[in-house]
């Protein structure tokens, strides 16, 4: 109990605490179309580097830079040539082009939930696993 | 070790410098007509709690995760398991990569499976590189070492996997994996003479206590340690992924596993749901398995998976008894359907899922003749206290 209560004591002030904001939440935007490219980058300071991927918009051809996460999600393999729908915060650097935090993306059926509605991230340690989002536990038929 | 667990969960939780980056919680609820697999069916529904906790310190990683699991009808079975670990991401280049996770766990069960409360540890190293943007070679070792509170289920396991895919134009995936494991159990043991028992079934995963239907009562058979006793694995799996746009996906999939040497050194082993035991698992059989998945996003976002999954299995030193409990000289054979559907939809601070399915075993141990349904139904809150990126 002394713990609980010491717990909440420490955690509450942190709730809407502002960090450092790089997520624009009134950025979003949602781009569909093909991964052109595949690469590790390093993003963030004192971060792991993160899987980047070139899509090629549908319709326009345009060509944006998508973060997706630090690689340690080893789970999901994407490949040149997949369809992807993305939503995420778009921003823009020099050098760097259009570019697109991703918090959530949409293939083969699948949604990837990257980061919450915030964007503060969703992936987790253990295994180079990503958060699988309320997947029952220790199921073992 | 229950202490230092504290200890580290404190500490992620409790210190400034190591305040944790997120924080979820939890709740399953879980029922069955089923719980301890076989013909005798007993409904139960199991509650399950968890949280998790992470901290982010450059590429290195700090987590830790709780999980409680009380059983309505069976609470002598509830059980807390707690993990907590560390990993690391080495970069090669921009195309390759290493992981590292070492991770201990603890598993704590009431009084009727308390035989199996075990300490553990992990550790995993991965590998995944880009070969081409359009294929990716992966490759991972796991050691894994187990202590029981009965030592008889001790053991020591190595599994090595190497994993190659290729994705072509028309939305196809082609992927190929070979696995090779060994598991040692440290302390097994062999069976001398008869002493009849009172009926009390949870313990009969590896004692050889055989069947202990209540009404149908059967001796079990004394023990004494051996020598470590390995069992050595390989499997050859391939898998076909064709994406339909991006809403519909397609999964087929086929594994083939031999068992090199060694069998499974338990007179009796058998699975409950939901809830492990340490004699049932990828090293105690020899055979096939084929499954297909198809995965839908619907309106709302939702998500809609269905799979069917058939399998074929036989289990290396361990014989089929029948309903008295006399050895038919056949080794356990099991043929297994299994239909499963699960749809999930992801709000803004947490998520939902509703998952359904249906078993039917087939044995030449009819004891395992069985079939089920299992129902889950669950919640995910996730609350953000680290630093936006």
């Amino acid at each position: 109990m002394t713990l609980f209560i010491v717990f909440l004591i420490v955690i509450l002030p942190s709730f809407g605490q502002q960090a450092l904001h790089f997520y624009n939440v009134d950025q979003e935007i949602r781009v569909e179309g093909k991964i052109q490219k595949i690469t590790m980058e390093p993003r963030y300071k004192d971060s792991s580097p993160f899987l980047i991927l070139i899509l090629e918009q549908k319709n326009t051809k345009k060509l944006f830079q998508v973060e997706i996460s630090p690689v340690w999600s080893f789970d999901y393999d994407f490949h040149k040539g997949e369809h992807l729908m993305v939503i995420g915060s778009l921003y823009s650097s020099e050098g760097m082009g259009q570019n697109i935090i991703a918090r959530e993306v949409q293939f083969r059926g699948e949604t990837l939930v990257l980061r919450d509605e915030h964007g503060f991230p969703n992936w987790r340690g253990g295994k180079g696993q990503m958060r699988r989002k309320g997947k029952g536990k220790g199921k073992r038929y | 070790m229950r202490k230092y667990f504290i200890y580290i969960l404190s500490a992620l939780i409790l210190s400034p410098t190591l305040m944790a980056d997120s924080f979820s919680l939890s709740f399953s609820q879980n029922m069955t007509n089923n719980l301890f697999q076989n013909r005798f069916a007993e409904k139960d529904q199991l509650s399950t709690f968890s949280f998790y906790l992470d901290k982010n310190l450059s590429r290195l990683s700090l987590y830790a995760e709780g999980s409680y699991s009380y059983l309505f009808e069976n609470p002598n079975l509830t059980y807390y398991v707690q993990d907590a670990g560390m990993d690391y991401l080495h970069p090669l280049n921009e195309k390759s990569a290493f992981y590292f996770s070492l991770d201990g766990r603890g598993a704590f069960y009431r009084s009727d499976y308390s035989d199996f409360n075990y300490l553990s540890a992990n550790f995993f190293a991965a590998f995944k590189s880009y070969l081409s943007q359009t294929s990716i070679f992966k490759s991972n070792y796991s050691f894994e070492y187990k202590n029981y509170r009965d030592s008889v289920y001790d053991f020591l396991s190595h599994a090595l996997m190497v994993s190659f895919d290729r994705y072509f134009q028309t939305n196809t995936t082609f992927k190929g994996e070979i696995d090779w494991g060994y598991k040692s159990f440290l302390h097994p043991y062999i069976y001398e003479g008869e002493v009849p028992i009172e009926g009390h079934r949870y313990f009969m995963g590896g004692r050889g206590r055989g069947y202990s239907n209540k009404q149908d009562q059967k001796p079990y058979q004394t023990i004494t340690q051996t020598e470590a006793q390995g069992i050595q694995v390989f499997s050859l799996s391939g898998l076909i992924a064709q994406g339909l746009g991006n809403t519909i996906g397609l999964n087929l999939s086929g594994m083939k596993q031999w068992v090199l040497s060694g069998q499974n050194p338990f007179f009796f082993i058998e699975e409950f749901y939901a809830v492990e035991n340490p004699s049932y698992d990828r090293f105690s059989w020899d055979g096939y398995q084929i499954g297909s998945q198809l995965t839908f996003l619907v309106p709302w976002n939702i998500q809609l998976k269905l799979g069917y999954t058939l399998s074929k299995k036989e289990f290396p030193g361990i014989e089929s008894l029948d309903l008295e409990g006399n050895p038919l000289g056949l080794t356990r054979k099991d043929n297994r359907n299994q239909i499963e559907v699960r749809t999930e939809k992801n709000f803004p601070q947490f998520s939902v899922f509703l998952s359904y399915s249906y078993i039917s075993n087939s044995s030449n141990d009819l004891y395992f003749d069985w079939n089920g349904h299992f129902f889950s139904l669950g919640i995910e809150w996730n609350i953000p206290l680290g630093a936006r990126q």
